[in-house]
């Protein structure tokens, strides 16, 4: 299928928006003359999204001073532009952020998409849903509008931690999964992520000019304020040299902005709570974190912390647990002893409280 | 006796030897062909050969150095996993700190001293290997059914042992990772299923066919099962709910045939009829040893290679002979002559069309497979020869 300059416009990560890039032939070193004032705004613009909002906003649909294919050439020219800036920032969480904002930027453009543009735009990830017809026998069964290949689909489900993303939780037959067209466009979406992630990682040496060089600087204050902003509301009564490697580094994708699946939350929540954190401390943790909404969290806090609902009050899952789901970075020596993140924290602080406790 | 061939893409894998007089392995080994591991083979002349289920760039250098490109799709179906209640007959174990021991499968930890290392002896058995046999038929159905895998990709083996072995070396799965192989896993042992999101909603009353593919047909058709015979385990459900499944069972089946939702009955609450869906999970799923699926640079014995632990050889089970193949039978590898042994005890056991009586501290002759077998449990010893022949 043939994309269009806008499709460009709204997927600037897809082969043919490089090669449409190539065509107009982008000087690095030219990006302050006055032609491509906009573009560099823009993605000036983009980065500075991921930063506040963590994603980017659509501006192929809506009103614009500008002619249409002016618009277009803006928004896929400025991606490449993006991706060289938050490279030369160099700092791992604001490239993780950009990425993940990239992604739902996608996502949300996928998703109203018709069927034959997203299965287009999947088989430049190499997945290749086909569209079926459902004879909805029941009601309350959920209509599923593609089938995958298991091989695709599990690409990139190990992120997601609904249980109906599990394949035992799906419609299968002969080899393919049964996903419906939102869910296309999340693998999609994770493919975008990791796809931008991985061009981040690229080591690119640019002059850029003076220009480029000062929004970068700009931008680079800006995330690293937030960062420090962050650190220091971070609570102090809890003796974090003795978390487990797992928990440390949850709490550095947490105030790194990062993006946290439902099961690496429940842990850090249910941990630090349990060591001895307040609920509004806890919440804290979680505001620098890419989707945070204060009401959700402190709903969600408050209901490990036992104060909603059963009143049960939660403690984080088993070491075994969190490797199936991928949360255990790899463990030291304590962790071979324990077989619960608390109980390495247990022990953890005999060794160091002595000397490192802090009030 | 069959000639041993490395596998597909030898000079990409990986193979391990456990040497006979050492006892020790030998790893990161690679060879460029059929004749340069053969060769090697005969120099060597090790108690059991292993290669990988991965590829590598370099299968000689050590494991960080290697470049995995790839690994098939392995899955193992072995009786320790599965309960069954002859392993009280015929397996033991020790602990290795106090030196307590039992019979049947090793505990979670020693009752005198809380130890959780174990010396074990297990015997292979016609019980434990059919109930094996039964599940790598369910295994096969299901990769055929769900999965899409044809008979001929799907490479079935006895693997010498207590167990089979499924090898898919299909290109399409080489690059699933661990977490999408644990995912599969779980997908045949039913871990994690979620029955609202398998077709059943309690409160509406809304169930699956029996004609239903994958996981909603097995679910029901398991359901149905548990509804015809009653065959519910009371001291989970209550004799009462038992009992009241058993009058209904007419009702409940009419509305099955009828294609009316099924778990709809008066005096079954939905509590009961999720617990019977829990035993209809627990009956469908498959019991692997799940670190042999998710090890993405797995050591697996080679086919017509011997088990160090019986004598048998790992043997291929060609496409539909799997209801036919007789492992006590098939896998013999030593087929003539005879050796006597000095046995200290054994179970009761069979090998070919012959059943052995148990033995204990006794020498006898036996068929070389047989004594084999012995030695290679650390039953017996070989005898020596009073008169030896001329």
């Amino acid at each position: 299928m043939l994309l269009t300059p806008t499709d460009l416009a709204k997927y600037p990560f897809t082969p043919q928006a490089a090669e449409h890039v190539q065509k107009l032939d982008l000087r690095i070193t030219e990006l302050d003359q006055a032609e491509y004032g906009a573009i560099v705004e823009r993605a000036e613009q983009r980065i500075q999204e991921a930063i506040e909002n963590g994603v980017v906003s659509d501006r192929t649909t809506g009103y614009s001073m500008q002619r249409k294919n002016t618009k277009d050439d803006v928004e896929i020219l400025s991606f490449p532009i993006t991706v060289v800036m938050v490279v030369s920032i160099s700092d791992q969480s604001l490239k993780r952020r950009y990425a993940l904002a990239e992604a739902k930027h996608a996502y949300n453009l996928l998703k109203r998409e018709d069927p034959h543009k997203l299965t287009a735009i999947a088989h430049v990830f190499n997945l290749h849903p086909r569209q079926v017809e459902t004879h909805v026998k029941n009601p309350q069964t959920t209509t599923s509008e593609f089938l995958l290949s298991f091989v695709g689909y599990l690409k990139n489900i190990s992120i997601f931690h609904e249980s109906k993303w599990k394949l035992v939780n799906r419609r299968m037959q002969h080899g393919e999964v049964h996903v419906t067209k939102d869910e296309v466009a999340r693998l999609i979406g994770e493919e975008v992520r990791a796809y931008i992630e991985s061009k981040l990682n690229l080591k690119a040496d640019l002059a850029l000019p003076q220009d480029v060089v000062n929004r970068i600087e700009k931008l680079k204050q800006r995330h690293m304020s937030l960062k420090k902003m962050q650190e220091e509301q971070m609570p102090k009564e809890t003796v974090i040299e003795a978390f487990p490697p797992c928990i440390k580094k949850l709490r550095k994708t947490a105030l790194e902005k990062g993006h946290l699946s439902h099961i690496e939350r429940f842990t850090l929540t249910s941990f630090l709570l349990n060591s001895g954190m307040s609920v509004d401390n806890v919440i804290e943790c979680f505001r620098p974190t890419s989707d945070f909404s204060e009401k959700m969290t402190r709903y969600q806090v408050e209901h490990i912390a036992g104060g909603r609902g059963g009143g049960t009050k939660y403690v984080p899952p088993k070491c075994d647990t969190l490797s199936t789901h991928g949360v255990c970075p790899g463990g030291d020596e304590i962790c071979e002893k324990a077989w619960r993140p608390l109980t390495y924290y247990k022990r953890k602080l005999a060794a160091v409280k002595p000397k490192t406790t802090q009030q | 006796m069959a000639t041993v061939d490395p596998p597909l893409s030898t000079e990409f894998r990986e193979f391990a030897f456990l040497l006979f007089k050492e006892k020790t392995m030998l790893r990161h080994k690679g060879f460029k062909d059929a004749q340069d591991f053969r060769k090697f083979l005969q120099s060597v002349l090790p108690s059991d050969v292993y290669y990988s289920c991965a590829y590598y760039e370099n299968p000689g250098a050590e494991m960080s150095q290697k470049g995995w490109k790839g690994a098939d799709l392995v899955f193992d179906i072995d009786a320790d996993h599965i309960p069954t209640a002859c392993k009280q007959q015929h397996d033991t174990w020790t602990c290795r700190n106090c030196g307590a021991s039992g019979r049947g499968s090793k505990p979670e930890s020693c009752a005198k001293c809380g130890g959780q290392k174990f010396e074990e002896v297990s015997w292979p058995c016609d019980t434990c290997l059919e109930v094996a046999k039964r599940e790598t038929i369910k295994l096969k159905e299901v990769l055929e059914n769900d999965f899409g895998f044809s008979s001929h990709e799907m490479k079935v083996a006895f693997s010498g042992h207590r167990g089979y072995h499924i090898h898919i070396e299909n290109e399409s799965v080489r690059t699933l990772n661990s977490m999408a192989r644990k995912e599969i896993v779980d997908y045949m042992m039913g871990k994690g299923l979620d029955p609202s999101l398998q077709g059943f909603d309690f409160e509406r009353g809304a169930s699956p066919d029996l004609e239903d593919f994958g996981w909603r047909g097995r679910l029901a058709k398991a359901a149905y099962e548990i509804v015809l015979s009653s065959q519910l385990q009371p001291e989970t459900t209550g004799k009462k709910t038992s009992k009241s499944l058993f009058a209904q069972r007419e009702r409940i089946l009419e509305r099955w045939d009828g294609k009316g939702p099924w778990i709809i009955t008066p005096s079954v609450s939905k509590e009961k009829w999720a617990e019977i869906i829990r035993q209809a999970i627990e009956r469908q799923s498959i019991k692997l040893d799940t670190v042999v699926t998710t090890d993405i640079h797995r050591l697996i014995r080679l086919a017509n290679t011997l088990h160090g632990e019986t004598g048998l050889k790992k043997t291929d089970v060609l496409g539909g002979e799997i209801e036919r193949f007789d492992p006590f039978n098939d896998a013999i590898a030593f087929k003539d002559g005879t050796t006597t042994v000095y046995v200290t005890e054994s179970p009761q056991f069979r090998l070919g069309e012959v059943s052995y009586r148990s033995y204990e501290n006794e020498k006898v002759e036996l068929p070389t497979a047989a004594a084999m077998l012995l030695l290679c449990k650390g039953a017996a010893e070989i005898a020596e020869e009073e008169n030896p022949v001329q």
